[in-house]
């Protein structure tokens, strides 16, 4: 049935969400939500803290599941799906606290994002001998996060901005069509959010971005579209401009204009 | 040929090390008389097998973040079915060369890790240990109860002389199944080895650093576990093959928490944070099994302070401590070491001294007594009753103490020093 | 029906010691993560204690005095050895615990002997109380339920209305919030790890002379102890208390019940015989394969119910 569909349609959306709900025990966290990102777009999610981005994340990743509505990555439902499904079906995401492989070093912590869409499975024969191309294209990868004179620290030793960087690179790293990124630049400086913008903008070339992110300066930069969520309820949905301009998330969010 | 050549510069620490495993039963050797110290070939077998045995557990351990308190199930059921598969070659029904007998104990073990392990791989962390360790008791349970396949409290026995070697080996003499162990532990060493190059290693180090970031590069955390767990248990059931060979007898002993307790002590002791980290903990394990057992009877009193004492100060294990010298040897300062650590010797050893003269006195006092034992130092003869052992125990232990501890803040200031000398002299590594 | 109630009954008496040992891990486990593998051994240390204080003083000062000094030495490897090893993570506390009941272990063989210890029930309480359908029922095992009932009330009394317990009650299904309150969260530690370790210390007070007191009794106690918790569920004393009486009497029935899965074919009219594959399995009587129920349910829980009868949380 879904076969079908996607040869008349092959233009699904990335990421559809419809009428999403999520309660934990007696409280609703997410109180229907309805999304549509087409491929190809960089969306933001903004909202103030506590509204549910984190937790809409956590859904759309397959790390919760929905109390009720449906998801659908490239017009497949990932109803019921673990993780690791999610993933291989094209979505990758990374985490608000630094979630990287501290004990393995920088290019193990790239090569392993790169295995499982290499094909390496769970084998236990293929050794992973220097000089194949799983290596040389871990080292691309390294090139683009400025990482590549670090490719034996163990990624425990990063400091913060490096570790983060490496997050985004495991992330991406696997060549996933759609991407979620969980507040990238949180706790940066001017300079290394600047680094950051620039490598996001490189990484999410002709890919879907879904990012939650604080800084207003970042998300206008880089979307082309931004959701405002407000207490678990889509309040806007728009270009930055008519998000802007909008009275009801300037009340509700930006405040009087200042960022 | 050039290949070889290069491997073996490169990797020229195995040839040595399997050279010298077979020359050290000679330094043993009874010229007078011309033949091996049995004991000794005994107790270096039993470190190789136990090596296996310990590096098939850091497996889950060390590599994969899974802590098993059920691993000698495996060791035992690959033990079992290689004494079953002796005995079936001894009888002519069918035939098998002595040398592949491990390999049916691996094969066992693998088995049994695939049908144990798809349980126990369901949950992680603390459940997993949980499971493991029912998993544990219940397959010892079964032990007295399936007098088939375990043979009751007698246990299976069985005849090395199977007259199938394709070396043309009669295996009779120790010295033969030694070098055997020894083949058989390069060859389980050297796989285990580059199976932490492969995806599946690879992937369980990376499941064990972070589950939830292993799911989000499209591994399924269970199945690495799943699959990580059966292939620690082909080697343990190696092990267990060899234990067959070596004593041709297997009783239930080999699947008990005594089994996997000492197997989790040899990887941790030994540094469960590095391949060959376990290598050193079995050997030190084995050796004070065997040697301090024989004079006292609190040999499990000291190897289990040992092993709470790295774990609140030197969770790395003996191999972590030696890395921890890593940056200092790198700027070539080992040698200002060398001074402190002697100072460091004789008031540790004093307060060793002190602690083992008190725990050997309570020792005697209550259980040698019971057995009729006396503590002899030399031709002397001490009584436990008498106060002024205790006295002198508690002396030196306390004096020792005090000693140790400000040589050891002592040390530590030295320590300091040449490690950030270490961290601004090397920015880059 | 004799058989049916007399057993009925040492079940339960076995359920409820077995409800202070697990109870105990249940709180430390569930508030503080840390599996105390040695939590057995200070069952045993109580049996021991007791039986030192018995044979010098008498029973009834060690049925305070063994408790406290179980919880003494608790506190003590919570303080200097536990906090410690906290900051290496969990695996690196339950592994202190695992070399704890090492050391605990053989200290006893020492301090003890390896012949069992001649823990006798005190002759005040040695005599039979009433009789059921002919059988003695030990008044010991009377005052055994009274120790125990009277630990299950204390301990709910105190956890519904006391300030301490509402925390720890807090806390068992939701540990994070420990930290939130602005208690002094180390010190409500130490005092729950202490408790957990003295009633242990008063299990084996009441229990070393019920079953025998002998160096391997933590060994033999220690692995059931997990099952109950496993069954019972994280974060629910109602969940350990019913697991409790569960195992205990699986374990007690079991002892009793002289059937195999042979009998129950055979009321099908199936009748095994030596030619049967599985025969040595069909004609395995309750009794002999009795130790291995415990875990058998364990599995089956970790399979099919891995959160247990109650759990709140998963492990």
């Amino acid at each position: 049935m879904d076969q079908a569909v996607n040869h008349a349609a092959p233009n699904h959306p990335a990421i559809v969400l419809r009428g999403v709900r999520k309660q934990f025990g007696r409280t609703e966290i997410i109180r229907g939500v309805d999304l549509m990102i087409p491929k190809g777009e960089r969306h933001a999610l903004i909202g103030p803290n506590g509204a549910g981005k984190t937790t809409l994340f956590n859904l759309v990743s397959g790390r919760f599941s929905v109390t009720s509505g449906s998801i659908a990555l490239n017009g497949q439902s990932t109803a019921g799906l673990a993780p690791h499904h999610i993933n291989r079906m094209g979505l990758s995401r990374s985490f608000q606290i630094t979630s990287i492989f501290p004990r393995m070093t920088v290019f193990e912590n790239i090569r392993c994002g790169l295995l499982w869409a290499r094909g390496y499975g769970y084998s236990s024969w293929r050794l992973l001998t220097s000089g194949r191309a799983i290596d040389r294209e871990t080292d691309a990868v390294l090139e683009k996060l400025n990482l590549a004179a670090r490719r034996h620290v163990l990624a425990g030793l990063l400091t913060y901005a490096e570790q983060r960087a490496l997050e985004i690179g495991i992330t991406i790293a696997g060549g996933a069509e759609i991407i979620l990124l969980d507040e990238p630049t949180a706790g940066m400086s001017r300079a290394e959010t600047d680094a950051m913008v620039t490598l996001i903008r490189s990484i999410s070339a002709g890919k879907t971005l879904l990012m939650v992110e604080h800084d207003m300066g970042v998300v206008f930069e880089l979307a082309d579209r931004i959701t405002v969520l407000v207490y678990g309820e889509v309040v806007a949905s728009d270009t930055p401009g008519h998000i802007r301009a909008n009275p009801a998330v300037q009340n509700a969010y930006l405040g009087t204009g200042d960022n | 040929m050039k290949v070889v050549v290069h491997l073996l510069r490169r990797h020229w620490l195995w040839p040595a090390a399997i050279v010298a495993a077979l020359l050290l039963p000679f330094a043993f050797f009874d010229w007078a008389h011309g033949h091996h110290s049995g004991f000794v070939l005994v107790l270096l077998s039993q470190i190789g097998l136990m090596t296996i045995f310990a590096l098939s557990y850091n497996m889950l351990m060390g590599q994969s973040g899974l802590l098993s308190f059920g691993h000698a199930s495996l060791f035992g059921l690959g033990s079992y079915c290689a004494a079953h598969a002796m005995n079936a070659v001894k009888a002519g029904t069918f035939w098998l060369p002595t040398e592949l007998i491990p390999l049916v104990g691996g094969l066992g073990g693998l088995g049994f890790g695939i049908l144990l392990g798809y349980l126990a791989t369901k949950q992680r962390a603390t459940a997993f240990a949980m499971i493991t360790m029912g998993m544990g008791e219940l397959i010892a349970a079964c032990a007295l109860m399936f007098k088939g396949f375990f043979g009751g409290e007698d246990g299976i026995t069985t005849d090395r002389v199977l007259g199938t070697s394709i070396l043309g080996v009669s295996y009779s003499a120790p010295w033969q199944v030694y070098c055997l162990v020894v083949a058989w532990t390069a060859i389980a060493t050297l796989l285990m080895r580059l199976q932490t190059q492969t995806p599946l290693g690879r992937m369980a180090n990376a499941t064990r650093d972070n589950f939830e970031r292993a799911q989000f590069v499209g591994y399924d955390p269970r199945m690495v576990r799943f699959r990580q767990f059966a292939a620690s248990g082909f080697f343990a059931g190696i092990a267990g093959g060899l234990y067959a060979l070596v004593y041709q007898i297997v009783t239930f002993d080999t699947m008990s928490a005594d089994t996997s307790a000492a197997a989790l002590l040899a990887a941790y002791i030994g540094g469960s944070g590095s391949f060959y980290g376990p290598i050193l903990g079995t050997i030190l394990v084995v050796l004070l099994q065997s040697g301090v057992s024989l004079l006292s009877n609190a040999w499990m009193l000291y190897v289990g302070a040992l092993f709470v004492i790295m774990v609140m100060f030197a969770p790395g294990g003996l191999a972590g401590l030696i890395s921890r010298h890593e940056p200092i040897r790198r700027i070539g300062r080992l040698r200002a070491l060398l001074i402190p650590y002697l100072r460091l010797l004789f008031p540790g050893f004093i307060t060793v001294a002190g602690t083992v003269i008190l725990v050997e006195l309570t020792s005697f006092a209550t259980i040698g007594s019971a057995e009729g034992q006396h503590l002899q130092i030399g031709a002397r003869s001490i009584d436990p009753a008498n106060g002024m052992p205790w006295l002198t125990g508690a002396v030196v232990l306390v004096v020792g103490g005090v000693w140790l501890r400000r040589e050891a803040r002592n040390f530590g200031v030295r320590w300091n020093m040449l490690i950030e000398d270490a961290k601004t002299k090397w920015t880059r590594p | 029906m004799e058989v049916f109630v007399v057993t009925l009954l040492n079940g339960l008496v076995y359920g409820m010691l077995l409800f202070m040992l697990a109870s105990g891990l249940t709180l430390i486990f569930s508030m503080m993560g840390v599996l105390n593998f040695a939590h057995a051994s200070f069952y045993m240390l109580g049996a021991y204690f007791a039986y030192s204080v018995s044979t010098h003083i008498g029973f009834w000062p060690a049925l305070v005095v063994a408790p406290v000094l179980c919880g003494l030495i608790g506190a003590a490897i919570e303080m200097y050895g536990l906090r410690r090893a906290h900051r290496n993570g969990h695996v690196a506390e339950l592994l202190l615990t695992f070399g704890i009941a090492l050391i605990i272990g053989t200290a006893v063989e020492m301090g003890w002997g390896m012949m069992p210890a001649p823990y006798r029930v005190p002759s005040l309480l040695d005599f039979p109380l009433f009789a059921i359908y002919g059988t003695q029922f030990p008044a010991y095992r009377a005052f055994m339920l009274l120790i125990s009932g009277a630990m299950f009330g204390a301990i709910w009394a105190g956890l519904k209305y006391t300030r301490l317990g509402l925390i720890i009650q807090a806390a068992l299904s939701h540990p994070d919030m420990a930290s939130a309150l602005g208690h002094n969260v180390p010190r409500v530690f130490t005092f729950v790890f202490a408790a957990g370790t003295a009633l242990a210390g008063l299990a084996g007070v009441i229990g070393g002379n019920y079953q025998v007191t002998e160096p391997d009794m933590a060994v033999a106690m220690g692995p059931v102890v997990f099952v109950v918790v496993v069954v019972g569920g994280l974060g629910s004393l109602t969940g350990c208390f019913i697991a409790s009486l569960l195992v205990g009497m699986v374990q007690t029935f079991s002892v009793v019940l002289d059937y195999s899965l042979a009998d129950l074919l055979r009321l099908g009219g199936v009748q095994v015989t030596d030619t049967m594959p599985f025969n040595e399995l069909l004609t395995m009587s309750l009794p002999r394969i009795g130790p291995l129920l415990p875990y058998a349910l364990m599995l089956l829980f970790i399979a099919f119910k891995p959160r247990g009868l109650m759990g709140t949380r998963d492990t």
